[in-house]
């Protein structure tokens, strides 16, 4: 690839091939027509409806706004929101980055057999796997089931309605976020660069630690945005393992949408969420280029 | 190794397509029953609308919006069939009500759907932007239940909000009602209940804490709370009609509040060990409503005042434990001991749709600040 590139560079038509590039240009215009249409159009729409519909009448377009400040449990809400979403990262990270690392120094074949277990709880749908971790959490389900059974225990153990089972519905979903970033990050580490960190006297771990882990810096971070971002609008895991106190924000905009026909609150609840998430970004920028956190999952 | 890489970015760009596409769950009162074959109650014949509704020019086609499952099933057999027959009209139909999509069709001009059956939080004033005002001309008003026929909307059927329990949980104690659930000592077991502010979490407490049904409304929510926050840790909260089936099925919880159809389906079809408790139901209905702006209108009004019609209005009972809301209209023998409006006794209460309509705010947020917290 980097020999594909510096002939490329040579001959000149990086450089000199300016009707080219944009003749290529040309096939992201659906892209970006489908993207207008179809994110950024209803994302005005939707911060506008969050200041123009209202269920009583009112000249005070930051109502729904006010409403839901006023509300304690929204608040309450979407902080849990944020918690469990940095709660599911961590968690994701703990687990993937690991694994991430065992597949890049086996085999490539190896690798793939390893990339393939991480993707295959994808080729179901998420409503099922919930349900499934159900069957298998709840009181009757088969891990309590066979604890009663053995009289191991003699009341079920708390795994469903807790915050555990949120982590363990939502880590299995997100797993594949944090794992791939990761990996790809750790592929562009030159191998040779931790044996020379031992051959000038460096232990494993300190090689480890001095070398590896700063390099693959970009990965964690790419794979932590995205599972942090992702988490953030889960709801029915929250809904189906979680207890109330693992209310997610989404479960309020999902009821305020079906339920009570209330779009001015579901719309400003959007926006928040939005909003938040942004400033997080935000943050995240001052400490690191988010184009080489996001520059990592484009390189090949 | 660098086809590993693009493999890998492509995929990541691929799941994320993947993840946005999450699935939600349905809140509707959807059964599961058998569909019992029974003579239909033939009566005698009056040359109107009821018995011999007009014919419908040639080509119309009327989309017709249930909760599907069982529960479209038994209202296409008891009425979409029968009266596609008599006047030549065609069903179109769709599975998937929702207040949601009749306010975007409406709001966006593209209404589709002519006939929608919806659950007893809408077709209200506060929705008179949204629907057609019924034809009271067609339909027989006088007939139907006391207060289940408004501007926009008539019930088409009726059901009951119970109090299911599983009898292996309960080894052979018989709950009597709301007072009972709250009393985890002498009934052990987790408690079910619908996870919406307006679906009888409220009427249910203030129930078991002695107000009686005709003094519900309005409600006096600090009450309610302080008789939910007795047994808040026992509680499981369900969001569909098939997990409060199971839940109490399963015996994960050993009472929950349930919809009549779904606790007959856990003892009937899926034959397990529940029983449901009649006394301190809250009878309810779904409703017919009619989108603003639909083409079709009077054709639909013409079928909603069929299906209403005392001849008529019963027909799906003979496939679901559902009941007519035409109060001469006769249920199929074979279920009529399983309705609710069969099941009416001075415990039973009525949900006060109005006054829960105009206070969905603030039951909502006392619902959330009570179940968050």
């Amino acid at each position: 690839m980097r020999q594909a590139r510096l002939t490329a560079e040579r001959s000149g038509r990086r450089l000199g091939g300016g009707p080219i590039i944009n003749r290529w240009a040309l096939l992201a215009v659906p892209a970006i027509v489908f993207l207008i249409a179809f994110f950024l159009a209803p994302l005005v729409a939707v911060s506008l409806r969050s200041v123009t519909e209202f269920p009583k009448p009112t000249t005070d377009i930051f109502a729904n706004y006010e409403r839901f400040a006023a509300s304690a449990s929204n608040v309450r809400v979407l902080a849990n929101t944020f918690w469990v979403a940095v709660l599911s990262t961590v968690v994701c990270l703990a687990l993937g980055y690991p694994y991430a690392y065992l597949m890049n120094i086996v085999r490539p074949r190896i690798a793939g057999l390893l990339l393939i277990a991480v993707l295959l709880p994808f080729w179901s749908s998420l409503l099922v796997r919930t349900y499934a971790w159900q069957v298998i959490l709840r009181d009757t389900g088969i891990i309590n089931t066979f604890l009663l059974d053995m009289h191991w225990v003699e009341e079920p153990l708390p795994l469903i309605r807790t915050t555990l089972g949120v982590m363990l519905g939502m880590s299995q979903i997100l797993l594949p976020f944090m794992v791939l970033p990761l990996y790809a990050s750790m592929r562009r580490i030159d191998p040779e660069l931790t044996k020379a960190a031992a051959n000038l006297g460096a232990r494993p771990f300190t090689a480890f630690r001095r070398v590896f882990l700063p390099l693959s810096m970009p990965g964690v971070l790419a794979g932590s945005l995205l599972v942090f971002v992702l988490a953030l609008g889960f709801y029915i895991t929250p809904a189906l393992l979680g207890s109330p106190k693992d209310t997610m924000i989404s479960q309020f905009i999902a009821s305020a949408v079906q339920q009570r026909l209330d779009w001015g609150i579901a719309s400003t609840m959007g926006v928040i969420l939005l909003a938040l998430a942004l400033i997080v970004l935000f943050v995240a920028s001052r400490f690191v280029r988010l184009r080489d956190v996001y520059g990592s999952l484009e390189e090949s | 190794m660098t086809s590993w890489r693009r493999l890998s970015s492509t995929l990541v760009a691929g799941l994320i397509l993947v993840a946005a596409c999450g699935g939600g769950a349905s809140t509707a009162p959807t059964g599961t029953p058998p569909a019992s074959v029974a003579p239909a109650t033939a009566t005698p014949a009056a040359a109107d609308l009821c018995t011999a509704p007009p014919k419908a020019p040639a080509g119309t086609t009327l989309t017709f919006v249930s909760y599907g499952g069982a529960y479209q099933k038994a209202q296409r057999q008891g009425w979409l069939e029968p009266y596609a027959a008599l006047t030549g009209v065609t069903f179109q139909e769709s599975e998937d009500s929702s207040n949601a999509t009749i306010k975007a069709q409406v709001e966006s001009g593209q209404v589709s759907w002519d006939i929608v059956d919806v659950g007893n939080d809408f077709g209200l004033d506060a929705n008179a932007a949204l629907l057609e005002p019924l034809d009271y001309t067609k339909i027989h008003k006088d007939e139907i239940l006391p207060g289940f026929a408004g501007t926009y909307r008539v019930a088409d059927i009726t059901y009951g909000v119970v109090l299911a329990y599983n009898t292996d949980k309960l080894a052979g104690q018989v709950p009597q009602g709301w007072a009972d659930y709250f009393d985890t000592a002498k009934f052990p077991g987790k408690r079910g209940m619908w996870d919406y502010s307006a679906g009888g979490i409220f009427e249910v407490a203030l129930l078991a804490d002695g107000v009686k049904p005709t003094d519900l409304y309005p409600l006096d929510i600090p009450r309610a709370v302080a008789k939910l926050d007795t047994i808040k840790n026992d509680m499981v909260f369900w969001g569909s009609g098939a997990e409060s089936q199971d839940l109490i099925g399963k015996g994960e919880v050993s009472m929950t509040l349930i919809w009549n159809g779904r606790g007959y389906s856990a003892k009937h079809i899926d034959n397990k060990p529940v029983e449901i408790q009649w006394n301190d139901q809250i009878v309810t209905a779904d409703y017919f409503v009619v989108p603003k702006g639909t083409p079709n209108k009077d054709q639909a009004m013409n079928f909603i005042a069929w299906a209403t019609c005392k001849e008529n209005n019963a027909a799906p009972s003979k496939y679901i434990p559902y009941g007519p809301t035409n109060t001469l209209s006769k249920a199929d023998p074979s279920t009529v001991a399983e309705l609710s409006v069969s099941n009416i006794n001075d415990t039973t209460a009525y949900f006060d749709d109005a006054w829960i309509v105009d206070n969905a705010q603030a039951l909502e947020d006392a619902y959330q600040e009570w179940k968050t917290k």
